[in-house]
């Protein structure tokens, strides 16, 4: 007789999922499955508002990554009116998104993931979280702080104070920038470096105590996805999309964005709320794929900054040949974008052009359909929209990062419970693992489900008849 | 040497924060979603207070979630008012009481917290925490897509602002964790 085992809530993610475990009669991990639980629609009812208002409304979609939505629905609107922005605002734009990509990463290495790493995944939950690291690294933990306090200091000085910044509109940004904001931000660069070097150095100290879990953590072959410049460099703001295989082959190059329907398509289960996005010409779900900071170093040919290069070169040492495959080097890769993010920051700051009063495009809507896409810091961030004769909006689709991995999330899992859990001998070390290769994605929930409520993790234990049999519980 | 062992940080300047230290330093959050009805009056009280006059040393900002770096901003401040809405007590219901650090107030939500567990952040980091109150005002309505206060809501905003300024009105406290609670 089989069983399930459940894990509910994951913890230390956004957002609120559940964890299914289906052990053979023998004790064996025979499936695995990552729930979404909640719902919430916004594809729905953004229909019929006023094209102008998406860039606000999708925004709300999440309290964590606002900008990304910003960013990615102000493009989709760009395209509405058929404009391309002046230089100026691209720069501005491509700043903000590197401050959100510097906190966004800074809370998922620091704060979410260290108690893992520095304490140890057999550790007693009671201390196993991020007050255990406050105690054993405080300097580590204020460091994670500040990174994500220089982050969010840059997208208020430019974006304004309101919780979502309403300075990027369509066709460019609100306002230029002036010299003495952009001192202040520039004046705050060094210090986000220091810290992010000397993190990187310190978590290529740990690595080598992760061997095992580098090795079981997600390592299935999948293609992976982003945006690169054109000329294959590192990119986070535009560009065009390519798809790597997981041999390091080149299997989709220099796609313009707003062809992403060419290569991406969705699928549902009636077991999440979470959309199963796949690489078409493979089919579901061979199209499995993943995005994000592993598939944007896999990806890119070069970085272009120069510390990010050299941490570049090191991050491809990972693994003897071909892409890092390991769902677990997700950690290493955030690190090095936060490299880039301070370094290209203070190159786009220092351009001459930055101080620019041209800043927008303005016009009214030339196209009844508006693709935007940009990278957000958990991956690929799609905003669709159609619109009638009066710019009021008829249908949308929203691919979010977290979308894009669910394939991926599944097998990382699948993979993980197969080596670390024994059904006969259940503990909690074990199912630390499989939520563990969930926060290495760092999903968020919130955005990519089409829900809303609680995030909490369950592990269920369940027999061949689907009888729950045993339960972990985290509220 | 470990990477990270390093002498503790000292208090940072606020960026925009002028160079005189304030006679009282005070730190205003309002926080909430825009998008559930009620929810959202700790921000849109937070964004009332700070377009009209506000005392030298205070500082406001509005937030959709309380996170993590906003540990290092009330580290800076002696004293924190936090604006939130509540499902507790008469709809329009304004109270006012005083918090305490505690590291089990855990949020469920990974990127944000609870007051009281940003206080734990605080205290546990740099530690010290400022005397904390929590004003809140009891929602009618946190339905979802919802852009509005409900009228009750929106007639309790001047009560809340007021205790607000009667807060940020007394003497600067000293520093501590201890300071001021009242419950």
């Amino acid at each position: 007789m089989s069983r399930i085992v459940t894990i509910d809530p994951v913890t230390r993610i956004e957002g609120h999922a559940r964890i299914t475990l289906t052990l053979s009669d023998a004790g064996k991990v025979e499936d695995a499955r990552f729930h979404l639980t909640q719902f919430r629609g916004f594809e729905k009812f953004c229909e019929g508002r006023p094209y102008r208002e998406m860039p606000a409304l999708t925004a709300r979609t999440c309290g964590i990554c606002p900008v990304s939505h910003i960013l990615a629905s102000n493009k989709a609107c760009d395209h509405l009116l058929s404009v391309t922005i002046p230089p100026t605002a691209e720069m501005l734009r491509r700043v903000m998104n590197l401050a959100q990509i510097t906190q966004s990463h800074a809370l998922s290495f620091f704060h979410l993931s260290s108690p893992d790493l520095l304490l140890g995944w057999d550790a007693d939950p009671a201390s196993r979280n991020v007050f255990g690291v406050m105690r054993k690294d405080p300097a580590l933990a204020r460091d994670g702080i500040r990174l994500r306090q220089i982050g969010q200091t840059i997208i208020e000085m430019l974006g304004g104070k309101k919780i979502h910044p309403t300075w990027v509109v369509p066709g460019g940004v609100a306002e230029p920038l002036d010299a003495v904001k952009r001192d202040a931000i520039l004046a705050l660069l060094p210090e986000g470096l220091d810290v992010a070097k000397r993190t990187y150095a310190f978590y290529k100290t740990l690595v080598p105590r992760f061997v095992d879990e580098a090795r079981h953590f997600g390592t299935q072959p999948t293609l992976f996805l982003s945006l690169v410049s054109p000329k294959g460099h590192l990119e986070h703001y535009d560009g065009l999309l390519r798809i790597k295989d997981a041999k390091g082959n080149i299997v989709e190059d220099m796609v313009p964005a707003i062809e992403y329907e060419r290569l991406i398509g969705e699928a549902a289960e009636d077991w999440s709320y979470m959309k199963f996005p796949y690489y078409k010409p493979l089919g579901y779900p061979a199209g499995i794929y993943r995005v994000g900071p592993l598939a944007r170093l896999n990806n890119a040919d070069a970085c272009g900054t120069p510390y990010a290069d050299v941490a570049l070169a090191e991050f491809r040492m990972l693994q003897e040949q071909g892409p890092v495959a390991s769902t677990f080097h997700y950690h290493y890769a955030r690190l090095v974008e936060i490299i880039y993010a301070l370094e290209m920051m203070e190159r786009l700051l220092k351009s001459p052009d930055i101080l620019d009063t041209r800043v927008r495009a303005r016009a009214r809507s030339n196209r009844d359909e508006g693709i935007g896409v940009s990278e957000a810091p958990r991956g690929t961030l799609m905003h669709h929209y159609r619109i009638d004769d009066n710019g009021l909006i008829t249908w949308v689709n929203l691919i979010i990062a977290t979308g894009h991995n669910n394939l991926a999330m599944n097998q990382s899992i699948l993979q993980v419970a197969e080596t670390y859990v024994d059904g006969n001998r259940m503990q909690e070390g074990m199912l630390n693992r499989v939520e563990a290769v969930i926060r290495c994605y760092d999903p968020c929930l919130s955005c990519a489900s089409h829900a809303f409520g609680e995030m909490p993790l369950v592990v269920e234990l369940a027999d061949a008849r689907g009888r729950v049999v045993d339960r972990l519980e985290r509220r | 040497m470990r990477p990270h062992a390093r002498a503790a940080p000292t208090q940072r300047q606020v960026p925009g924060r002028s160079g005189a230290a304030p006679a009282s330093r005070t730190l205003v959050i309002g926080y909430g979603s825009p998008i559930r009805g009620d929810d959202a009056i700790g921000p849109l009280a937070a964004e009332r207070l700070a377009t009209g006059p506000v005392p030298d040393g205070v500082r406001v900002v509005s937030r959709h979630v309380l996170t993590a770096e906003l540990a290092e901003d009330l580290a800076a401040v002696d004293r924190v008012v936090f604006l939130d809405a509540t499902v507790e007590g008469q709809p329009g219901e304004v109270r006012v009481r005083g918090l305490a650090p505690d590291a089990r107030a855990v949020s469920t939500m990974a990127h944000f917290h609870d007051p009281r567990e940003l206080l734990a952040w605080c205290e546990t980091l740099y530690g010290r925490a400022p005397q904390a109150w929590l004003v809140s005002v009891a929602g009618q309505s946190f339905d979802y897509a919802s852009y509005r206060l409900t009228p009750c809501a929106e007639a309790a905003v001047a009560a809340m602002l007021a205790e607000v300024r009667r807060l940020i009105a007394g003497p600067s406290p000293s520093a501590g964790p201890d300071t001021g609670r009242i419950g």
